[in-house]
């Protein structure tokens, strides 16, 4: 692991743990309803200020804090068009499974990649460190998975190539 | 664009076999089973394969420590390492390959080992370009519109092909029914029996959609019918008993009698009936198998289910006459009238014949106690069986009938159409235009 | 699968079955395709013995210019049908009454006609290669400066064999040039694609010193096509060349050469969606190790007894 990546993903890990503080709140707006403020965005004495931790221009996380909803978007690092690419591939393939992941968001908020939405409900039914464990995990093997897939592109090019061309 | 000329492309993608070939031809150019044999990890054997997120060119990193590695091991191409359908089978029978079945059940369960298997069949089987062509996929009844979506993943984001459609079996089956001579109207609602050789199933389709809530399945089909012949051949100390000589006799001697009783005794009054099947077993070794009761006995467990198994003793007529009358009253008559069958378990002479019979004396049954009980009279209910040349594959036929038709593209999503609103746009399909 | 065949599988097996020699006769009536648009019509009009078969191909138009009718007829000159069937553009019909008894000279029968699309295409090459020769013997004759410009030699020979891709072949007193222009219609073809051209740009330099040179070109086509008319220039567009030495076609690797520089496009993109198709079992086993990981975060949900108030207990069901 890089000089740089350890902090950063503890900086992500404590400020998570620190937001993920959530109480269930219903609506002030519309009566009889309870949903994630963080998205609603109509009271704003419900939300708290947004964070911005970044690793380098590339890499960064945004948690929005609310009363009863935070949200985190993540975005991933991506040096070439290569990576843009699998990148996009990837997360679409996530949210194409959001139903599964209950927390993920199915559209990233505006120039990340991938966002989730915690609410208190999950936080009710699922352990806190256990939910801060998940997203850290991912960033970390997102990370991972990328270049590996790169490589591999890279690995299967030049096997194909050579295959074809030492039987001309 | 030049998908305009291109024949489409029908798959059928079943538990037991897969039947593709292109649109337009009446029979499928390849029907080989559904099966994928895949490099196992190493001499394990019966291990599983190796997760994918370890592609063994970065675990082999080491390089020296992994010189006796082959080649292609050290750049991770074990993904194309594999066969499928009768190629799968024999390699199977070497060392290093496992068998999977992708399929369970009609739906498909590995998705990995689906994809390589419709990457091989396209372009070593059909070899065809699929940018080139458009694709109509088989689908089974109540399979979840989830498997559509991830199929249509598939299709459009590996394969890119140019348009998809994915239709229902059942209807398939229908639009097959369509070159009977029978069929006046080609209307898409009828009754289907479709029994291949896992399982038969009954299904109620109106107008083109399926009325799930209706559907019944019999776990009587193809094999059991061999296994039953299997026993009577062994009850009688045959020279040959095996599955192979069990599964000829049923496919080349088998017949659905009107009533067994009659016909045991024209057995004993004609003995010609009794015939003799040659059992070829190899080394110039031939073996001669009397063929007898079983003739007639064998397709008689679709109708007295008793006389093989004990678990499930419904016969096929009452089974499908319990499903129409579950399904809405309005259609009721349209079922009745289009009982289609559809798969090779349905291929015995007279099975229609007879099949049409037992349905119309339940029937008749019924309306006549309803007459009693009420006084009123009743103009009765018309019972038809349709059977055609084309039942052994009338699935794929009705697909690949359906497909050479000039609607047939403008019915499909296209690719453009799948970058533009994602995978959720293959959930719905228009319905064919009945012609 | 690594290698694509280069025959056609289905005509070969319908053939095969049709040739045993204790084979019914049945009636055939199938269309079947091939890569880069090529439509097979296998059917027995006349009687159930004999099989006509006819091929549709896109560019026969270009192939007709470099000789295709010769090559055809060298190949399949008795079975060769005068008028092909209509909508196609060529035909033979093989008498299965008349066939070759040697089961050898039935395989070799097989074979030839299963590559019937290869030996189609094959015309402008082996017309390139032809003029190769007679360039090459009259450069010897000549001692001509071995660095001659590169635009002298035969003309190029254009093969508009998709809709929007060509090969191009030209040949010269010391090589023949292959030109296949490529077009990718989607974002992640084009990506891998640039990948993979790459790969096949080093390999040369990097591992296998003897294969052909091979070069690529975004939207700029190579100087040779240069002259040719209607070359579109937009933005998606790449030229892939490759260079044949004299090594490369010598005599007895000629045929072996032709059939696997014609399946280069096809090689190419089925190998681009098997990667796609790779990682999109990587991805499917990430997704099910993300879940895993995610599902730990739900407590266990102990099964807690339930008891009557009388304290019996409820029997499993």
């Amino acid at each position: 692991m890089s000089q740089s990546l350890r902090p950063y993903l503890d900086c992500v890990r404590s400020s998570l743990t620190a937001a993920i503080c959530l109480e269930n709140f219903s609506s002030q707006v519309v009566e009889r309803h309870n949903r994630p403020e963080v998205e609603a965005q109509t009271s704003p004495e419900l939300l708290l200020n947004p964070l911005t931790i970044s690793r380098n221009e590339n890499e960064k996380v945004l948690i929005e804090p609310s009363i009863n909803s935070i949200r985190i978007s993540i975005k991933i690092k991506q040096a070439d068009e290569i990576e843009r690419l699998l990148v996009h591939k990837f997360t679409r393939f996530l949210t194409g499974r959001a139903e599964a992941f209950m927390i993920l968001r199915r559209k990233p908020v505006k120039d990340y990649d991938i966002s989730f939405l915690i609410t208190n409900f999950h936080t009710e039914q699922m352990l806190k460190h256990k939910l801060v464990d998940f997203i850290i995990q991912f960033m970390e093997e997102v990370d991972k998975e990328i270049s590996e897939m790169k490589l591999f592109l890279n690995a299967r090019a030049r096997f194909v190539a050579e295959a074809f061309l030492t039987n001309v | 664009m030049s998908h305009l000329t291109t024949p489409a492309v029908v798959m059928g993608n079943g538990t037991g076999l897969t039947k593709l070939g292109f649109a337009g031809n009446d029979s499928p150019s390849f029907i080989f089973p559904t099966v994928i044999a895949t490099r196992q990890a190493s001499a394990s054997g019966s291990g599983r394969p190796p997760p994918p997120s370890k592609p063994s060119f970065m675990t082999g990193a080491g390089g020296i420590s992994s010189a006796g590695g082959h080649l292609s091991q050290k750049r991770g191409t074990e993904d194309l390492d594999f066969f499928i359908g009768d190629e799968a089978l024999s390699a199977a029978s070497g060392p290093g390959y496992g068998l999977n079945y992708p399929i369970r059940h009609g739906q498909i369960e590995n998705w990995d080992h689906m994809e390589r298997f419709w990457e091989n069949s396209i372009f070593k089987y059909l070899r065809c370009e699929p940018e080139d062509h458009y694709f109509l996929l088989t689908e089974p009844p109540l399979n979840p519109p989830e498997n559509r979506e991830l199929t249509a993943e598939i299709m459009f984001e590996s394969f890119n092909c140019a348009g998809l459609y994915i239709a229902v079996q059942a209807v398939l089956a229908l639009a097959a029914s369509w070159t009977s001579s029978k069929v006046q109207d080609r209307s898409l609602t009828g009754t289907v029996i479709d029994s291949g050789d896992g399982v038969t199933h009954v299904i109620p389709v109106a107008e083109g959609y399926v009325i799930a809530s209706a559907i019944k399945n019999i776990p009587i089909a193809g094999r059991d019918i061999t296994y039953f012949v299997q026993s009577l051949l062994r009850d009688r100390n045959e020279p040959d008993s095996s599955l192979r000589t069990a599964e000829k006799i049923k496919e080349e001697f088998c017949y659905v009698c009107p009533d067994i009783v009659k016909e045991f005794n024209r057995f004993d009054r004609e003995p010609e009936r009794f015939q003799k099947y040659l059992v070829d077993q190899g080394l110039d070794k031939k073996v001669s198998v009397d063929v007898g009761y079983e003739r007639f006995l064998a397709p008689e467990i679709f109708f007295n289910p008793e006389i093989a198994s004990s678990d499930f003793l419904t016969p096929l007529p009452e089974v499908v006459d319990t499903v129409i009358q579950t399904s809405p009253i309005d259609v009721r008559r349209g079922l009745y009238k289009n009982i289609v069958l559809s798969g090779g378990s349905t291929m015995f002479r007279d099975f229609g014949r007879r099949l049409q019979r037992d349905i119309k004396h339940l029937v008749d049954a019924r309306i006549h106690r309803s007459e009693e009980l009420s006084g009123a009279r009743s103009g009765g209910v018309d019972v038809q069986v349709i059977s055609h040349k084309k039942q052994r594959n009338a699935v794929w036929f009705g697909g690949s009938l359906l497909a050479q038709t000039a609607e047939f593209r403008s019915y499909c999503h296209t690719k453009q159409d799948y970058d533009e609103y994602g995978p959720g746009i293959v959930r719905n399909f228009s319905l064919f235009n009945v012609p | 699968m690594l290698l694509l065949q280069y025959h056609n599988l289905l005509i070969q097996s319908i053939l095969t079955e049709r040739f045993s020699p204790n084979s019914q006769p049945v009636s055939i009536d199938q269309v079947i395709s091939d890569f880069d648009n090529v439509t097979y019509h296998i059917s027995t009009p006349e009687s159930k013995t004999k099989i006509l078969i006819s091929l549709s191909i896109k560019c026969f138009n270009d192939l007709k210019k470099y000789g295709v009718e010769e090559l055809l007829q060298r190949e399949y000159g008795p079975y060769i049908v005068s008028a092909p069937e209509v909508g196609y553009d060529f035909s033979m019909v093989v008498d299965l009454e008349k066939l070759p008894p040697e089961l050898d000279a039935k395989e070799a029968l097989i074979e030839k006609i299963a590559l019937l699309k290869r030996n189609a295409l094959a015309a402008p090459f082996e017309k390139a290669f032809a003029q190769y020769d007679e360039l090459a013997a009259e450069a010897a004759k000549s001692s001509l400066d071995l660095s001659v410009p590169e635009d002298s030699g035969a003309d190029v020979m254009p093969i508009h064999y998709r809709d929007e891709e060509s090969i191009f072949i030209k040949a010269s007193h010391d090589r023949v040039t292959v030109i296949f222009s490529t077009v990718f219609r989607e974002e992640t073809d084009r990506v891998f694609g640039k990948v993979f051209l790459q790969e096949f740009v080093d390999a040369r330099r990097r591992a296998i010193q003897n294969a052909p040179q091979v070069l690529y070109s975004h939207k700029e086509p190579p100087l040779e096509i240069r002259s040719v008319p209607g070359l579109k220039a937009s933005d998606d567009i790449g030229y892939v060349t490759f260079v044949l030495f004299p090594r490369h076609i010598t005599k007895d690797r000629r045929e072996n050469c032709i059939s696997h520089i014609q399946i280069f496009r096809d090689y190419f993109h089925y190998h681009i969606k098997c990667s796609k198709a790779y990682m999109h079992s990587r991805m499917r086993f990430r997704v099910a190790e993300f879940l895993k990981v995610l599902n730990r975060a739900k407590p266990e949900v102990a099964e807690k007894e339930r008891k009557t108030a009388s304290g019996r207990r409820f029997g499993a069901r």
